[in-house]
């Protein structure tokens, strides 16, 4: 049990000349939550599936659960829930999760009863309805999500491998889902999952991984990662409309190097050499009336946006998803 | 293992649970049951209505011998022996078109059924002409004929000096032929008639199975496809494993209909008999040629593996295409290679032992097809059928091969179609 959950060596993959994922090495521990994060095409998704030996990696080595990833028995160990989801749509439910349990080794019956568990969690079965009989086809988007999610967890992985579980889940889906997670977590499995929300990974990871353009930007337990980044950034919430003297303060680059401005809340970045109460005097100053005044260590988003350089930033890259 | 058999599961309950299958599992059988019955039965309604009356018909006799007196009474009494008779008119070569004219408009009322025109062509024994509303009546057709020819022998056989009723007793004869097949396996009654049209039966149906269970290999790949489960799938089984599960799983959906139609097709040709003389019909023309079950077992082999070549191709094509249009226009290659293998069916029919059939016969993507028809309508030398198989063995084996290496990259492969070159490329991949 000392094998880290994934160790990832040198890997290398390329695809007609354009180059995926380049040198990749990460280790994954066992019984944390770790993210993987990075722009669109980063090489998140091809790192996944070569994790997972759906495609093979031109060179490296890649460990799983303590043995080697194209080990035929370690699949049944390992449960994923692609980017692209999707299902059988004319199979009813029931039938399409025991498929997928199966196909993970569980016998029938072991599938049944588990599916009977997790639809009633979920809320697809109670004493009024049951929607295990139902297509696939006939259920809501959410819904959909909800039995593709049962899926990957039916056989009690091991490993949950999740890629951009967040995309396209509606408010309620995206709970459940955070607080399985939690739970898979508390149950001392292993979780990996890729997202470009930052704000997530903040709040649920161990540690994080950052990728972009193929290669590893930064990586380790986000306490650590955090605390690299020194604490320059403050956060600003004016109780009122604050007056143009107070903007002029912000917008000085003696003391500010940038500005994120919502108005009544703003973010800044000190300058060098300048510390915060210089910044809160001059604010006071200014008249500014201040509800609070934070130094914070910057968010993963920030450091993100700071590795990355925003020239890597696609549209669709946002702090709070 | 159990993962494969959870594919073939999956693949073979979801088809035969549905409405289509069971349609067409009905449909078959009750196609045959017309084929064998129908035929049999309307024939025997039809004698016991008893035979189209002939003398309803109206003769313009332009020969000014008594040639249409004589065909007149002929048709009259001689084929039913009822009281009615032609109609005859005696016309000159002059008044002819007027006459036809006239017949013509009696016709067009219903009050006879055609005119039939002996002039001096037909003296001299070589034609007569008819118009009516019953020219496509090929048995009627052929009584008329008969019947004028005979009148016009009778007559010169009376006028070379031989008195009516010896000229009668010489051309009274009526010879059919009776055949007999023969073959390594003996003596068979079946006639070549039979061995044709069971040889077509069988061709079709392998060609139909085939190219229906090919065609579904093919959407199911492009459904996984589209609907993204194929990257969970892959996830849990190598993708050659979840092809070949697939393949056996649809094949096995094609297996289980031919078996359904051929128990029953079976099953209601033993109880021909006696279904047809609960109608009063008599026995069907034709007999089943007997194949055997060395040859039962020769045809399934022949189904298991042209099936195999197939639809690992069309998997191929599947995994290649991202919707159902790209998807008619890339099974193009692949529809030909198995068209090929029918169109050429008249020839092989007409020469089962001739250089196509036998070339046809040995080839991979047409043995399947070619080889179980040529079976059933002449003996096969043994080298063929053992040269058959092997290659349409190798040829399944390559395909599937050939399915696999492209289905691995295709599947998880979105955006444009790839070319020849890229695909090329994708087998090559480690």
């Amino acid at each position: 049990m000392s094998e880290p959950a994934v160790s990832i060596r040198q890997v290398v993959k390329q695809y007609d000349g354009h180059v995926a994922v380049r040198e990749l090495s990460l280790t994954v521990p066992r019984g944390s939550v770790y993210g993987l994060l990075g722009p669109n095409g980063a090489g998140k998704t091809t790192s996944i599936r070569m994790l997972l030996n759906i495609i093979a990696p031109d060179s490296g080595d890649i460990r799983v659960l303590g043995a080697a990833h194209d080990d035929p028995n370690i699949v049944d160990r390992i449960g994923y829930l692609p980017e692209e989801r999707g299902l059988y749509r004319k199979m009813q439910v029931r039938r399409v999760l025991r498929f997928l349990g199966e196909l993970k080794g569980l016998s029938g019956r072991d599938a049944d009863r588990r599916i009977d568990g997790w639809l009633e969690r979920l809320g697809l079965k109670s004493g009024s309805e049951d929607w295990s009989h139902a297509k696939v086809d006939e259920l809501s988007r959410g819904m959909q999500q909800k039995v593709q999610f049962i899926g990957a967890l039916l056989h009690e992985p091991e490993l949950v491998v999740l890629d951009e579980p967040f995309s396209g889940l509606d408010p309620i889906n995206a709970q459940a889902l955070k607080d399985t997670v939690v739970e898979l977590r508390k149950a001392g499995r292993t979780v990996i999952f890729s997202t470009h929300i930052m704000d997530n990974a903040e709040r649920m990871c161990d540690s994080v991984c950052i990728m972009a353009r193929g290669e590893v930007v930064l990586d380790g337990r986000v306490s650590d990662v955090r605390e690299e980044h020194t604490a320059r950034m403050v956060t600003i919430m004016f109780a009122s409309s604050p007056p143009t003297a107070v903007e002029s303060v912000l917008h000085n680059r003696a003391l500010v190097t940038r500005v994120d401005d919502s108005h009544r809340l703003v973010e800044v970045e000190l300058a060098e050499g300048v510390h915060a109460p210089t910044l809160l005097t001059a604010l006071v100053g200014a008249g500014a009336q201040i509800e609070r005044f934070e130094l914070v260590r910057p968010s993963l988003h920030r450091i993100f946006l700071d590795r990355v350089g925003a020239s890597h930033v696609e549209a669709g890259m946002t702090g709070h998803g | 293992m159990a993962k494969l058999w959870a594919v073939i599961r999956r693949e073979y309950l979801e088809r035969v649970r549905s409405r289509w299958f069971l349609i067409a599992t009905v449909f078959g059988p009750v196609l045959f049951g017309a084929l064998l019955f129908l035929p049999a039965i309307l024939t025997a309604r039809d004698r016991a209505r008893g035979p189209e009356d002939l003398s309803r018909i109206v003769i313009l006799d332009a020969t000014a011998s008594a040639l249409g007196e004589r065909v007149a009474s002929a048709l009259g009494g001689g084929l039913s022996g009822g009281a009615s008779q032609a109609r005859l008119e005696r016309v000159q070569s002059a008044t002819l078109a007027e006459a036809e004219e006239r017949a013509t408009t009696l016709v067009l009322a219903d009050s006879v059924r055609g005119y039939l025109v002996l002039d001096s062509a037909t003296l001299a024994g070589r034609t007569a002409r008819y118009a009516g509303t019953n020219t496509t009546a090929m048995l009627e057709m052929s009584a008329l004929e008969r019947s004028v020819q005979r009148q016009v022998q009778l007559m010169r056989m009376e006028a070379a000096g031989l008195d009516a009723s010896t000229s009668d007793q010489l051309t009274g004869v009526n010879v059919t032929i009776a055949t007999e097949r023969l073959s390594e396996r003996g003596r068979s009654d079946g006639n070549a008639f039979a061995g044709v049209l069971f040889g077509i039966g069988v061709a079709m149906l392998l060609y139909m199975t085939i190219f229906i269970y090919g065609l579904n290999v093919m959407r199911g790949v492009l459904e996984e496809k589209q609907s993204r489960v194929a990257e969970v799938v892959l996830a849990s089984i190598s993708p050659s494993r979840l092809l070949i599960g697939k393949v056996i799983g649809v094949g096995s959906v094609g297996l289980t209909q031919i078996m359904i139609w051929v128990g029953v097709g079976w099953l209601m040709y033993s109880v021909r008999e006696r279904v047809l003389s609960s109608f009063d019909a008599g026995g069907l023309p034709f007999a089943m040629p007997d194949i055997g079950v060395a040859g039962a077992v020769i045809i399934l082999l022949f189904f298991v593996f042209g099936f195999l070549f197939y639809a690992g191709l069309f998997a191929a094509v599947g995994a290649t295409v991202n919707s159902e249009q790209e998807a008619q226009q890339a099974q193009m290659p692949v529809v030909l290679l198995l068209l090929l293998s029918v169109m050429f069916l008249q020839n092989i029919l007409m020469q089962p032992d001739g250089t196509i059939a036998v070339l046809l016969s040995v080839l991979p993507f047409s043995a399947p097809i070619v080889m179980p028809m040529r079976m059933s309508m002449t003996d096969v030398p043994a080298t063929h059928l053992a040269g058959a198989l092997a290659s349409v063995i190798t040829g399944a084996v390559l395909a599937t091969w050939l399915a696999a290496r492209i289905y691995r990259v295709g599947l998880l492969m979105y955006g444009k179609r790839p070319t020849v070159r890229e695909l090329a490329r994708w087998v090559r991949r480690r």
